[in-house]
């Protein structure tokens, strides 16, 4: 950076290289202050795929038109592939009609084996370290429901143990949540069939609803998620398990790719126990609606916050 | 902002200049400290090894019959003909405690079914006189492919539940319309002579950054 030199006058005693002592100490300040701000900046390298361009340009969720969905659907699916080396099948999966899905877990038959948090995590393409994961199984002592007692890093030899049961806690997709309150930014509403759900693309990672929900159910990407690619899980959904990105907030939401596609969500199917249940309420039939209405119903989790959980806790015997 | 004082007398050049040289040393440190990242990275990231695998599968505790003859599997253990003699009903014995004693052959049964193992009598289920199919309490004859109806007959509301889906496994579709539902069998989780369900040894728990003791809950809540 050229400075004027004001002690150097034309035709003057000046060195013949034109460079003075003085003239010379400040451009060598100057030069090392932008050293050292761009030393400063480094950190800012690591965040190269902080967004782009695309990405930022981006419209909210409920705005995009669906030529806008499929375009950003393809632009993930390309980041997908260039940072995975698989090309994954991305939908942007609506409500339907006439549904509203509930949740039903018997703590009766829960062994506290945790097989659902690890189905979980493969499904939902969670980070694996640092780690995330939805489901916490908490061990309660028998005869009381006070989650105060309970443990969620137990680690005997065999489960279940003499003495106590297990309650596993997720999203507990409250009628009333908490966390859709506080966003600042509307980056988490709730859908019409009940599922509370994060527009990853939206977040701007404050964690307002991290503090406001009582269930502790949301996670917060504190580091950039690092998922193995062989246990990359392809069939993924814009509102669900697509790749998450660092400072953005995750959480339960009912395996949205799988169950607006009919099925039942992953950590239903690996529970060897048979103690989660999971199905439509609105319709009579359903195995949710019959536990609903013949079972010892005992706890929505925290019933006294008002927040109205859809997922329901029962006994059977 | 300070060319005024450079530009007064020489001492004030001089002073002036042990600044910019101060000046220099500490943004010259501050670059390489930088560069190095000498704060706020010196934690190492804890090493978690994937989950195992077994951890992930959805198979049932057991297979059925109707597994095994689904998949073709070697069925002798059900080939009740190829060593018992039509017509001859087994003779049942049992020692001193009334324990059955199992015999030899069929030492991969283990008999633990009801309180105290009591419903140990064979033909409570297994039909003396056709040791092919079973016999209920009530005087019906029952295929090994239709054991939930066996089972029903003693354990009724457990046989309700499972009926509408809500006792045991499920997979598959919520939404009849979109796909089949997959319904499991009472003996895919009950081994039907000891059928209490079995423990296992539980998957991993959060690995934590700073690993706390785990302090054992009294369960009498004292």
């Amino acid at each position: 950076m050229p400075l004027p030199d004001p002690t150097v006058s034309p035709g003057g005693s000046a060195p013949s290289s034109g460079v003075t002592r003085r003239s010379f100490l400040r451009g060598t300040v100057a030069l090392s202050g932008v050293a050292a701000l761009a030393a400063a900046l480094a950190p800012l390298r690591k965040l190269d795929d902080f967004t782009t361009v695309e990405r930022f340009m981006q419209k909210y969720y409920k705005e995009l038109t669906p030529e806008e969905m499929a375009a950003v659907l393809r632009r993930i699916a390309n980041d997908v592939e260039h940072e995975y080396g698989i090309r994954p099948h991305v939908r942007d999966l609506k409500p339907m009609d006439g549904v509203e899905f509930v949740y039903a877990l018997n703590l009766t038959r829960c062994i506290g084996c945790r097989k659902c948090v690890h189905a979980c995590v493969n499904e939902n393409n969670q980070s694996r370290n640092p780690e995330i994961q939805y489901i916490r199984v908490l061990r309660l002592p028998h005869g009381s429901l006070d989650i105060e007692k309970a443990e969620h890093n137990y680690a005997p030899e065999s489960v279940p143990e003499k003495g106590y049961f297990y309650m596993p806690v997720q999203c507990q997709q409250c009628k009333n949540p908490p966390c859709v309150k506080v966003c600042p930014v509307h980056a988490t509403w709730q859908e019409t069939d009940g599922i509370t759900v994060v527009d990853y693309d939206w977040c701007i990672g404050c964690r307002y609803c991290e503090a406001a929900c009582p269930y502790w159910a949301r996670r917060f990407n504190f580091a950039k998620p690092s998922l193995p690619k062989d246990r990359l899980n392809p069939d993924m959904a814009y509102l669900g398990n697509r790749p998450r990105r660092q400072g953005v907030m995750e959480k339960c939401h009912f395996c949205i790719q799988r169950t607006r596609a009919g099925r039942y969500p992953a950590c239903l199917e690996v529970c060897p126990a048979g103690a989660r249940k999971f199905g439509n309420i609105l319709d009579p039939e359903s195995e949710v609606a019959y536990i609903l209405r013949t079972k010892r119903v005992f706890i929505q989790l925290k019933e006294e916050m008002g927040t109205s959980p859809r997922f329901f806790y029962y006994f059977d015997i | 902002m300070e060319t005024k004082p450079l530009s007064v007398a020489n001492s004030d050049g001089s002073k002036a200049l042990w600044v910019l040289l101060g000046l220099l040393a500490a943004f010259a440190g501050l670059a390489a400290a930088f560069v190095l990242d000498l704060w706020g990275h010196s934690a190492p990231a804890a090493v978690i090894p994937p989950v195992d695998l077994k951890f992930l599968d959805t198979d049932t505790v057991r297979r059925s019959y109707a597994d095994l003859v689904r998949a073709k599997e070697d069925l002798t253990d059900f080939d009740c003909y190829g060593c018992h003699e039509r017509g001859k009903p087994p003779v049942l014995a049992f020692d001193a405690n009334h324990n059955l004693v199992v015999p030899e052959v069929h030492s991969d049964v283990v008999m633990g079914h009801g309180r105290h193992n009591r419903n140990n009598l064979c033909f409570n289920c297994h039909d003396e006189n056709n040791l092919e199919v079973f016999q209920t309490r009530d005087g019906r004859e029952l295929k090994f492919a239709d054991s939930p109806q066996l089972c029903g007959s003693c354990h009724g509301p457990t046989l309700r539940d499972w009926e509408a889906g809500v006792h045991g496994r499920t997979s598959g579709y919520w939404n009849r319309s979109l796909g089949p539902i997959d319904r499991k069998l009472c003996v895919n989780c009950h081994n039907p002579h000891s059928p209490k369900f079995p423990g296992r040894p539980p998957a991993p728990g959060p690995h934590l950054l700073h690993p706390v003791e785990t302090t054992a809950v009294d369960p009498t809540g004292h």
